[in-house]
């Protein structure tokens, strides 16, 4: 079994977020990146997989951005288990997912993986498409929001998280992309064998410009949203106060019916 | 008196004990010196002194708490010594040798033996009321053996006096008497080496080899460039104990006193150091004939560690009985099986260089930069710099108060990285060792460095010096104020009215036996200072320990809240500590703690009593 294991680098939570001079990105030189939290649980799932099948199964971890920011997250996934990595290096600020789809599908198209597995969705941009995009776009079946899966010959169970507890056992033939929710495993961390491993394993770079690269979306602005602190005082006797807070929990803030 | 026949069955029961003692002694010696490291023999005549005082004043065995059962151990432990000369004269007899003079035997009989006989006896009948009637639960499970000895020595004692006495009326009541005390000193032999009994034969040999540093882990120095089979080797070494260790495990008496003690146990927790760090790892031991026992130890055990060395400073075999660093560091460089979130911690810690995963700290840039002309460092260490108690920015303030009082220049080094504490205690010694690396470049040239966290200084001083040459000099803060008051370069009047009672840091009191400092600041800025219960190097720990201050709260553990509820029923106004992290953890067990009837206590540092009270 081919897996791969699509990765982001993300600026971490403690990442002091400005707004850089051209107001269309942020500025990139305050920003520590980090993994993108839900793909560490994909790569892990994909570990657990391959353990389990314990034959030449293969994990690669797929990253796409620039490679200062990206090596660090490919050599931790290497050093945790996967079997070698692709850098789509790409130094272009791409935020619609059907370029960045596009762009991974021609670069690993070739390759036939059979599972590809991403985080739900990144932590910064928080589209949640490319996984199934990508899917669409290698023509395999597509699930998402996966809390539990499971191999069979030729096909893998997946159970989907729905809305209100509910959730949802779906079989789906492989080849297949699915998108895994936070919390389905525990990642493990990267061993000083692994660490060590890491540095013989392949990075194979793709360069962006190579393939056709039509942006569909571009950013106008961007900025950090106001922060307003909003208070009322409510006069008048007990009734009246009592009422006007029941007014705002139900209408303004719609904490009960 | 005695026949041919009897003299060769003496011979043959008595070779045989030895024999047998003497082949299990062996087994379990050679395990021993298969561990890692060398026995050290440094300080010779301090280690005398322990030994001294741990063995023959017994002052491990008959601490604050356990004073009677304490003595009752020391009468029966002399009881053996002072009969080492009877027991050689018994066996004699049968063959006419005369060791006294029978004036001799009578004067020591009567000023030695006979007290001796009736002490131990009281000793040993005392012992076992405790251990089969009053039950303690840390004992553990009835021991057979302790029966078995109880029976043993009360037979010795009472063949001894039954003999000397005089109280045979035929000379076949005589040798009856004679062999059963000769049995029973025989099978003495024979029960001895596979019981908790070997401490009689190791304990002394095991104090005065214990090394001086609590705890004593041995250093893992990464190479990054390393072969595979050197990295291969460094794994295995990983499960190995060392020496020390190794002999700690066949002293370990089972007095269960290292539990009793231990903050993770008290708290709810499943960690049981007696068995997880020590006994658990006997039989392993013994059947592979080796010392790679590591991973024996109960890996959910050794995550709940505070490493806070209660237990090691309770022993009264002189064992070092924590062992979450190397089961942790197992975990993490073997399997990398890590809980989540010190996996996160970990990532900060390389990513940033700091616990908290900041870019940019507020109280860093308020502070000087350090230069070289400026006497000391000011190390800050990730608590203090990214205000992980809010309100001990403000004891940093005293602190430099304190210094700006007594005229000291001093700077905070922009390039400081986490000292790396969390990492080591975790057993993720690569990211330690990245830190450290930083760290030590940065404080080349530095000549003094004084640090408010004593986790801090504990790896600066002596941490670091496992693995490069330390050239500067780090002092703890409260050392440092002391330190000026005794010099008069502060003064100090006694402005804290209220009830005042002093929290002693693990790392402080254990590991840096930094326990007068403190209380010397405190006694010259509050009169009405007095000892919490468990205080000093009995201190117990305010349950931050071992990175545990990163660690989610489960909501069942209450490790984290034993020490904020003892100072809460002490009634006291104001607690005061030496450690960031401990100051944190007050702040936040008493505000939810303190009964609706109690006014809340204060929590404040060392430098925040004296500063209040600077009298220049």
């Amino acid at each position: 079994m081919k897996i791969a294991v699509l990765t982001k680098a993300i600026p971490s939570y403690e990442s002091l977020i400005r707004i850089d001079t051209s107001s269309k990105w942020i500025d990139d030189s305050l920003v520590n990146y980090v993994v993108n939290e839900s793909d560490a649980y994909a790569l892990e799932e994909a570990l657990k997989i391959k353990e389990s099948l314990a034959d030449d199964s293969e994990v690669v971890v797929v990253s796409m951005g620039s490679e200062d920011k990206c090596s660090k997250i490919i050599k931790d996934g290497l050093a945790k288990g996967a079997d070698r990595a692709i850098l789509i290096d790409s130094q272009e600020k791409i935020s619609d997912p059907l370029s960045i789809a596009t762009l991974i599908s021609d670069c690993i198209k070739d390759e036939q993986f059979d599972l590809v597995f991403s985080g739900l969705q990144s932590d910064d941009l928080g589209s949640g498409q490319v996984g199934v995009l990508l899917g669409e776009k290698l023509k395999m079946s597509t699930a998402t929001l996966a809390i539990e899966t499971q191999i069979q010959p030729s096909a893998i169970r997946v159970k989907r998280e729905l809305e209100s507890g509910w959730f949802q056992w779906l079989t789906i033939p492989l080849p297949a992309s699915i998108s895994i929710q936070s919390g389905i495993n525990n990642p493990r961390y990267p061993s000083l064998k692994g660490i060590m491993g890491a540095r013989n394993k392949e990075v194979a770079k793709h360069n962006s410009n190579q393939f056709s690269n039509n942006q569909l979306q571009s950013m106008v602005e961007l900025y950090i949203p106001s922060n307003e602190k909003q208070a009322e005082k409510i006069e008048g006797d007990s009734k009246s106060v009592a009422s006007r807070i029941l007014e705002i929990l139900k209408n303004d803030l719609r904490v009960i019916q | 008196m005695f026949t041919i026949l009897e003299k060769i069955l003496l011979i043959t029961f008595l070779s045989s004990a030895i024999s047998f003692f003497l082949y299990h002694l062996y087994v379990r010696l050679s395990i021993v010196f298969k561990g890692k490291g060398s026995f050290a023999f440094d300080h010779l005549l301090l280690r005398l002194k322990r030994l001294f005082d741990e063995v023959l004043l017994h002052k491990k065995v008959i601490s604050k708490q356990r004073t009677i059962v304490g003595f009752l151990h020391l009468f029966v432990m002399y009881g053996f010594i002072f009969f080492g000369l009877i027991t050689l004269n018994h066996f004699l007899i049968p063959f006419d040798i005369k060791l006294f003079s029978p004036s001799f035997k009578l004067n020591y009989f009567y000023f030695v033996g006979l007290p001796w006989a009736i002490l131990c006896l009281i000793g040993i009948l005392g012992l076992a009321y405790r251990r089969f009637f009053i039950k303690p639960k840390f004992l553990g499970e009835k021991s057979k053996t302790s029966a078995v000895v109880t029976l043993f020595i009360f037979l010795l004692m009472i063949t001894y006096l039954y003999d000397e006495f005089h109280l045979w009326n035929s000379l076949l009541q005589y040798k009856v008497n004679w062999w059963l005390h000769s049995f029973v000193i025989g099978s003495f032999l024979f029960l001895i080496p596979k019981s908790k009994h070997m401490h009689l034969v190791l304990s002394p040999f095991n104090i005065f080899l214990k090394p001086f540093d609590n705890p004593d882990h041995a250093p893992v120095p990464i190479d990054l460039e390393a072969s595979e089979e050197e990295l291969d080797n460094l794994l295995l070494d990983l499960s190995r104990l060392s020496k020390n260790q190794a002999l700690d495990i066949f002293t370990c008496v089972e007095c269960g006193r290292c539990t009793e003690v231990c903050p993770a146990n008290r708290g709810g927790g499943i960690l049981n150091p007696k068995y997880h760090f020590i006994l658990d790892l006997k039989n392993p031991m013994l059947e592979n004939q080796d010392v790679n026992v590591v991973d024996k130890i109960n890996v959910e055990a050794g995550w709940e560690c505070t490493t806070c060395q209660a237990c090691t400073e309770v022993c009264p075999v002189g064992n070092q009985v924590e062992k979450a660093d190397e089961i942790r560091s197992f975990q993490v460089l073997s399997t990398g099986d890590v809980p989540q979130e010190y996996q996160k911690l970990l990532m900060n810690l390389q990513e940033t260089g700091n616990t908290e995963g900041k870019n940019s700290s507020e109280i860093l840039k308020e502070l000087p930069e350090y230069t070289a002309e400026k006497e000391i460092v000011l190390w800050l260490g990730c608590f203090a710099k990214h205000a992980m108690d809010p309100n001990f920015v403000k004891s940093v303030r005293n602190f430099t108060k304190i210094l700006d009082s007594a005229s000291i220049s001093y700077g905070v080094l922009s390039n400081e990285q986490c000292s790396g504490d969390p990492a080591n205690k975790l057993g993720d010694k690569l990211t330690y060792q990245l830190l450290m690396d930083q760290n030590v470049e940065a404080l080349k040239g530095v000549k003094k460095v004084v640090s408010m966290c004593p986790h801090c200084v504990v790896n600066l001083q002596k941490e670091y010096r496992k693995y490069h040459e330390i050239n500067y000099e780090v002092k703890h803060h409260t050392q440092m104020i002391a330190e000026l008051l005794e010099d008069n370069r502060i003064n100090i009047n006694p402005g804290s009215l209220e009830k005042v009672t002093y929290h002693d840091p693990c790392n402080l009191s254990r590991t840096l036996n930094e326990t007068e400092a403190p209380r010397k600041l405190l006694k010259a800025s509050a009169p009405n200072y007095f000892e919490l219960e468990e205080h000093g190097k009995e201190t117990l720990c305010c349950g931050a320990g071992g990175a545990l201050w990163w660690k989610k709260d489960t909501g069942e553990g209450r490790t984290h809240l034993l020490r904020a509820e003892q100072v809460i029923q002490s009634k006291t106004d104001t607690v005061v500590t030496g450690c960031n992290f401990c100051y944190g953890m007050m702040n936040q067990g008493i505000g939810p703690l303190t009964p609706s009837d109690q006014e809340k206590i204060q929590v404040k540092d060392i430098a925040d009593i004296v500063a209040e009270n600077l009298s220049n």
